[in-house]
C-alpha cells in the first residue's frame, strides 16, 4: 500500500522530538492521551495486542515453571551439591526465556507492519 | 589506607566521567532521561550498574554466610525479574512516552490524583532501597579506614547528592556503566585470585559444605522459622516481580530510542547480571570456611581476602573489593536519588529543574537520616522489602495497565493503596512485633507471597466494568502498535517491512 512519508534529516527529527517531549510534559494532559492523533487501525491493533498478550502470558508461565523446576532440582539434588544447581543452572535458562520472547515479539511486530 | 585510596580513585574517575558526560543538562528531559539519546549498549551497562547494588556485592555474600546457600535465590530472583521486564513491561512502557511510573499512570488512567499517589509510592520504595546503600557505604568506610559509621554515611550522602544535582541522568548513565565494569572487575578479579590462593583444604571445604545441615540446604530459612520452602517462594516472588516495578529501573528504559531497543536492553541486562552474580557466591562459600562466626556478615567480602592471604597481597585484594563495593553504592544510590528526586519534584509538586535538584538534596538528607539508626539491619533484608513493596504496587499497576483495558483509575488507586499498606505494614510489623518464628513471622517478614495477589485482585475487582472510556482503550492499543503511530517510539519499524526499494526512505530508520 502506498503511503506518504515525511522525510527529514536525523537532526531535524531529534530537534522535533525534543520539542514535542517538552510540550507534552508541560501541558499536563489530565484525561487525555498524550499521543499524536494519527489514526490507528483499531482492528489491526486489537489483533496485535491479543497476540502479544498471549505471548507475554506464555513467557510468564514458562518462567514460573522454570523456577519451580529449579527449586525442585535444588532441593532434591543429592549430597552436598545443591548450591551448584543454583550456581550454574538458572542463568542460561533465564536468558533463553527472555531471548525467545523478544524474538517472537519482534516477529509479531514485523507481521503487523507487513499487512499494514 | 589502601582501601581508602582505591575508593578515592573510583570516586575521582567517576567525577571525571560525570563531568565529561554532563554536556549541560538544561531541561527536564535532559535531566531525567538524557533526552532519550542513550545508546542501547551503554544503557544495558548502566542498568546493570545501577541494579547490582550493595545488596548484591556485600549483602548476598553476607547472607550466604549467615543463612546458608539458599541466599542464592536472591540472585536468581533479581535476574529472573528481567525476563518479566522484557516480556511484560519494557516495550510497551517505552511506547507510552512517559518518563516515570507516575507519568505512565497518568497517561494510561488520565488522573492527576493517581500520579501523585504513584509519586508517594516511589518515595517509599526508593527510601527503603536507599537505606541499605548508605548503610553499606558506612560499613565499608568504617572497615577500611576506621572512619566512624555516621561520618562515612554523611560523607557518602554529600558526594552522591552533589554529583547528581549537577549532572543529572546523562552523566549518571556513563558513570553507572563505568561502575558496572568496576564492580565486575573488582569483585571477580580478587575472587579468582582467592580461589587460586586458598589452600586446597579450604577450597575443598568451601566447595563441599557439610551435607544435611540447614546451612547447605538450598532453601532460604529466616531465623529458623521452620518453613524454608514458604520463605524461599515468597522471596522469589518479591524479587522477581519487584524488579519489574522498581521505578528507577523502569525510568531507564525511557532513555533508549524505541520499544524494540528497550526490550533488547532487558535481555542484555540478563547477560550482564548472570556474569556478575557468580562472584558474590564465591565470597560467601569462602567466607563460610574462613569467617564463620561473624556478627556483622555484610562485610564478609572485605574480610575473606585478609583471612586467605594475610599480608600485603591480602590488603591489596581487600582494597579492590572495597572499591568495588563503594562503586556499587555510588551507582545504585545515584540512580535511586534520581528517581526519588523525580518522584518528589516532577510527580508530587510538578517542577522545574531547580526543584528537581532540591529534590535530590532532600532525598539524600532523608535517606542519610534514616540509615543512621539502621546500622544493624541486614542489607538484603532492607532491599528485600523495597522489592516486596514494588512487587505489590507497581508490578500490578504496570502489568494490568499495559495488558488489560479494563483497569480504571479507581481500581488502580484501590490496588495501590492495598498493596502499599499491606507490604510496608507487614515489613514494619515484623520489625516491631517480636513474633514466635513460624508461618506468621515468615509471611510478615516476606510478605510478597500474599500482598502481590491481593493487590492484583483489588485492582481487578475495584475497576468497574463498562466504565472504560474510548481513549483509555486506545491508549492501551497504542502501547502495542509498532512504528510511527505510537507515542515516543521513534523508529524501530522492523526490518521485515516490505517497502519497495524506490520508496524506502530515511524517515523510518532505526536511529533517531
Amino acid at each position: 500500500m502506498n503511503q506518504r512519508v515525511r522525510v527529514t534529516s536525523p537532526q531535524t527529527r531529534l530537534a522535533l522530538r525534543r520539542r514535542s517531549d517538552a510540550t507534552r510534559r508541560l501541558s499536563r494532559l489530565a484525561g487525555h492521551t498524550p499521543v499524536d492523533r494519527s489514526a490507528i487501525d483499531l482492528d489491526d491493533a486489537e489483533r496485535a495486542l491479543r497476540r502479544q498478550r498471549r505471548l507475554a502470558a506464555r513467557t510468564a508461565i514458562a518462567l514460573l515453571l522454570a523456577l519451580a523446576a529449579l527449586l525442585t532440582a535444588a532441593v532434591f539434588t543429592p549430597g552436598r551439591l545443591g548450591w551448584a544447581v543454583l550456581f550454574f543452572a538458572p542463568y542460561p535458562i533465564l536468558l533463553a526465556l527472555a531471548a525467545i520472547h523478544v524474538r517472537r515479539a519482534e516477529k509479531i511486530e514485523a507481521e503487523y507492519c507487513e499487512d499494514d | 589506607m589502601l582501601g581508602l585510596a582505591a575508593i578515592s580513585l573510583v570516586l575521582a574517575a567517576s567525577v571525571v566521567i560525570g563531568v565529561w558526560g554532563v554536556r549541560a543538562a538544561r531541561s527536564t528531559p535532559d535531566f531525567l532521561v538524557a533526552s532519550r539519546s542513550i545508546v542501547p549498549g551503554w544503557n544495558a551497562l548502566a542498568i546493570a550498574g545501577e541494579y547490582v547494588s550493595a545488596a548484591s556485592v556485600l549483602g548476598l555474600a553476607g547472607l550466604l554466610v549467615k543463612n546458608g546457600v539458599g541466599a542464592m535465590w536472591y540472585a536468581v530472583g533479581f535476574t529472573a525479574g528481567y525476563v518479566l521486564v522484557a516480556a511484560l513491561a519494557a516495550g510497551p512502557m517505552r511506547r507510552s512516552g512517559a518518563y516515570t511510573v507516575p507519568d505512565f499512570a497518568e497517561y494510561r488512567l488520565g488522573s492527576p490524583r493517581i500520579r501523585r499517589m504513584c509519586g508517594l509510592v516511589v518515595l517509599v520504595i526508593m527510601l527503603l532501597y536507599l537505606l541499605p546503600q548508605f548503610k553499606a557505604a558506612g560499613v565499608v568506610l568504617e572497615l577500611v579506614s576506621g572512619i566512624p559509621y555516621w561520618i562515612g554515611v554523611v560523607g557518602a550522602g554529600l558526594v552522591v547528592s552533589s554529583a547528581i544535582a549537577v549532572g543529572g541522568m546523562r552523566s549518571a548513565t556513563y558513570v553507572q556503566a563505568f561502575h558496572y565494569l568496576v564492580k565486575l572487575a573488582f569483585i571477580a578479579g580478587p575472587a579468582v585470585f582467592l580461589i587460586a590462593l586458598a589452600s586446597p583444604e579450604r577450597r575443598d571445604a568451601a566447595l563441599n559444605p557439610s551435607p544435611h545441615t540447614d546451612w547447605s540446604r538450598p532453601l532460604l530459612d529466616l531465623d529458623g522459622s521452620g518453613h524454608p520452602l514458604l520463605a524461599t517462594i515468597s522471596v522469589l516472588v518479591a524479587t522477581t516481580l519487584g524488579a519489574m516495578g522498581l521505578p528507577h529501573v523502569v525510568m531507564r528504559f525511557h532513555t533508549v530510542a524505541g520499544a524494540r531497543a528497550a526490550r533488547r536492553v532487558a535481555v542484555s541486562v540478563i547477560v550482564l547480571l548472570s556474569l556478575f552474580y557468580l562472584w558474590p557466591v564465591v565470597y560467601g562459600l569462602l567466607g563460610r570456611v574462613t569467617t564463620p562466626t561473624l556478627e556483622e556478615t555484610d562485610v564478609v567480602p572485605l574480610l575473606v581476602p585478609g583471612a586467605i592471604v594475610p599480608g600485603s597481597v591480602g590488603a591489596v585484594l581487600t582494597a579492590l573489593v572495597a572499591a568495588g563495593a563503594f562503586a556499587a553504592f555510588l551507582s545504585t544510590s545515584s540512580g535511586l536519588l534520581l528517581a526519588l528526586a523525580g518522584g518528589l519534584s516532577h510527580d508530587l509538586f510538578g517542577g522545574s529543574l531547580s526543584r528537581l535538584r532540591l529534590g535530590v538534596v532532600v532525598g539524600t538528607a532523608l535517606a542519610v537520616a534514616l540509615s543512621l539508626p539502621a546500622s544493624d539491619v541486614d542489607i538484603n533484608v532492607l532491599v528485600g522489602w523495597a522489592f516486596a513493596v514494588a512487587a505489590s504496587t507497581f508490578c500490578p499497576l504496570l502489568t494490568l495497565g499495559i495488558w488489560w483495558r479494563g483497569l480504571t483509575a479507581t481500581g488502580a488507586t484501590a490496588g495501590l493503596l492495598v498493596g502499599a499498606c499491606t507490604s510496608t505494614g507487614a515489613a514494619l510489623a515484623s520489625v516491631v512485633l517480636d513474633l514466635e518464628p513460624g508461618v506468621v513471622s515468615v509471611l510478615l517478614a516476606q510478605p510478597a507471597l500474599w500482598t502481590v495477589p491481593l493487590a492484583f485482585v483489588t485492582m481487578i475487582a475495584a475497576s468497574r466494568p463498562g466504565s472504560v472510556p474510548n481513549w483509555a482503550s486506545e491508549a492501551v492499543l497504542r502501547l502495542h502498535v509498532p512504528g510511527r503511530y505510537s507515542t515516543g517510539d521513534t523508529g524501530a519499524i522492523p526490518r521485515a517491512r516490505r517497502t519497495p526499494p524506490d520508496k524506502r526512505v530515511d524517515a523510518t530508520d532505526e536511529t533517531g
